[in-house]
C-alpha cells in the first residue's frame, strides 16, 4: 500500500493528461479503493469490541475480500454510475483515472492488486513490503523505511517541480472552470478557501511524508532498507 | 528561360540559445513560504501527537484554519 502517493498523484495526472478532467472526482477516485477497508485492515476499538480483519491482506486485496476495489473494473463500474445515473461523464472519467492510478500504484508492493478482476491473479512488482497486517504503526515504520516511501518522494519532488499546478491562476483558469462543483461550492465558500481546499491533498501528502519519516527515523530509529522488497526486518505479506 | 537561384543555401535565422527557467514570482514565494510555515507546525504537531496525521479531513481543516481563516481575520483586524 502507499501512504502519500494517492494524495499526490492527482496533481501530476492533472498536469499531464490530455483528457479534460475534474480534480475532485480524480482525488476521490484516488482515495476510493481504501475508503471502506483501511480501518478494518488496521483494526479499531469500539467500546468493548476490537474490530479487525482476521487476514488483513486477504481482506484488503484478495478475493474473497474487498480486493476488487483495487481492480480496473471497479473504477469502470463506479465511473459508469457517475456518468449514466448522475449524468456527469466528466466526473465518471475523472474518477476512473484516479482509481486506476491507485490500483496500478499498489501493484508496487508484495501483495499487489487484482487489476483484471474477476481474474484473481495479483499483479505485483514486490518493490516494497506490504505490512498492513502488522498494524498501523509498524506498517508506517516499514513503509517509510523502504522503496514505497521513495516512490512517494518522487511525487513530492515532481509536484514541487510542477509548482504552477498549485498556483491560484492555475486553479482559476483550469480547475475552477472545468468542473461545476467549484462554482457551486463558491456560493458558500470564498475563493481563498477554495484554493486552500484544492491544495489540501498536496499539503497533506507532503507534510505527512515528512512527519512519518521523522517519526520513523529520528524518533524511533527504524533502519532504512531500500533493497527490493524491503524492508526485510518486517514480515511482508504475499498473495 | 533561365532559372534564377541564390549562390548559397539560405542561412538560418540568427537565434541565440536561451535557457529559460519557470521561476516563481516574489508573490508566489511568499505564498509558498506561508505554506511551508503551516507545514512545519503541522509536522511538529503530528510527530508529537501521531493521531493528528491519520485523517485527510483533519489535515484539510487544519490548513483551512492556518492558511485561510487566520490570515483573513488578521487582514480584517488590521
Amino acid at each position: 500500500m502507499s501512504w502519500a502517493a494517492h494524495d499526490l498523484e492527482p496533481y501530476a495526472i492533472q498536469k499531464h493528461t490530455k483528457l479534460k478532467l475534474a480534480f475532485v472526482p480524480l482525488l476521490i477516485g484516488s482515495y476510493s479503493p481504501d475508503m471502506m477497508t483501511k480501518w478494518f485492515v488496521y483494526g479499531i476499538h469500539l467500546g468493548p469490541w476490537d474490530l479487525k480483519a482476521s487476514d488483513p491482506a486477504q481482506f484488503h486485496r484478495g478475493w474473497p475480500g474487498f480486493g476488487f476495489t483495487h481492480s480496473l473494473i471497479y473504477g469502470v463500474a463506479i465511473g459508469l454510475i457517475l456518468w449514466k445515473v448522475f449524468g456527469s461523464k466528466l466526473w465518471g472519467v475523472s474518477f476512473l483515472v484516479g482509481q486506476a492510478a491507485h490500483a496500478i500504484t499498489d501493484t508496487g508492493d508484495t501483495v499487489g492488486t487484482m487489476l483484471l478482476f474477476p481474474w484473481t491473479f495479483h499483479f505485483h512488482l514486490g518493490a516494497w513490503a506490504y505490512a498492513g497486517q502488522t498494524g498501523r504503526m509498524t506498517d508506517a515504520a516499514a513503509y517509510f523505511s523502504g522503496l514505497g516511501s521513495m516512490w512517494d518522494l518522487v511525487f513530492v519532488v515532481y509536484g514541487l517541480w510542477s509548482w504552477r499546478v498549485l498556483t491560484s491562476s492555475y486553479f482559476d483558469n483550469l480547475i475552477y472552470r472545468v468542473d461545476a462543483f467549484w462554482p457551486w461550492l463558491h456560493r458558500w465558500v470564498p475563493r481563498g478557501a477554495l484554493i486552500v481546499l484544492y491544495r489540501a491533498a498536496f499539503f497533506y501528502g507532503t507534510s505527512r511524508w515528512i512527519a512519518w519519516t521523522i517519526w520513523a527515523h529520528v524518533i524511533h530509529h527504524y533502519p532504512y532498507d531500500l533493497s527490493w522488497g524491503g524492508p526485510h526486518w518486517v514480515h511482508a505479506a504475499h498473495p | 528561360m533561365r532559372l534564377l537561384r541564390t549562390t548559397n543555401a539560405p542561412r538560418p535565422a540568427h537565434v541565440r540559445l536561451r535557457l529559460s527557467f519557470d521561476r516563481p514570482s516574489r508573490r508566489d514565494l511568499v505564498v509558498f513560504g506561508g505554506y511551508c510555515a503551516a507545514a512545519a507546525l503541522y509536522i511538529a504537531i503530528g510527530v508529537s501527537y501521531i493521531d493528528f496525521l491519520f485523517s485527510f479531513w483533519v489535515g484539510a481543516g487544519y490548513l483551512l484554519i492556518v492558511a485561510w481563516l487566520v490570515p483573513t481575520l488578521v487582514r480584517r483586524l488590521a
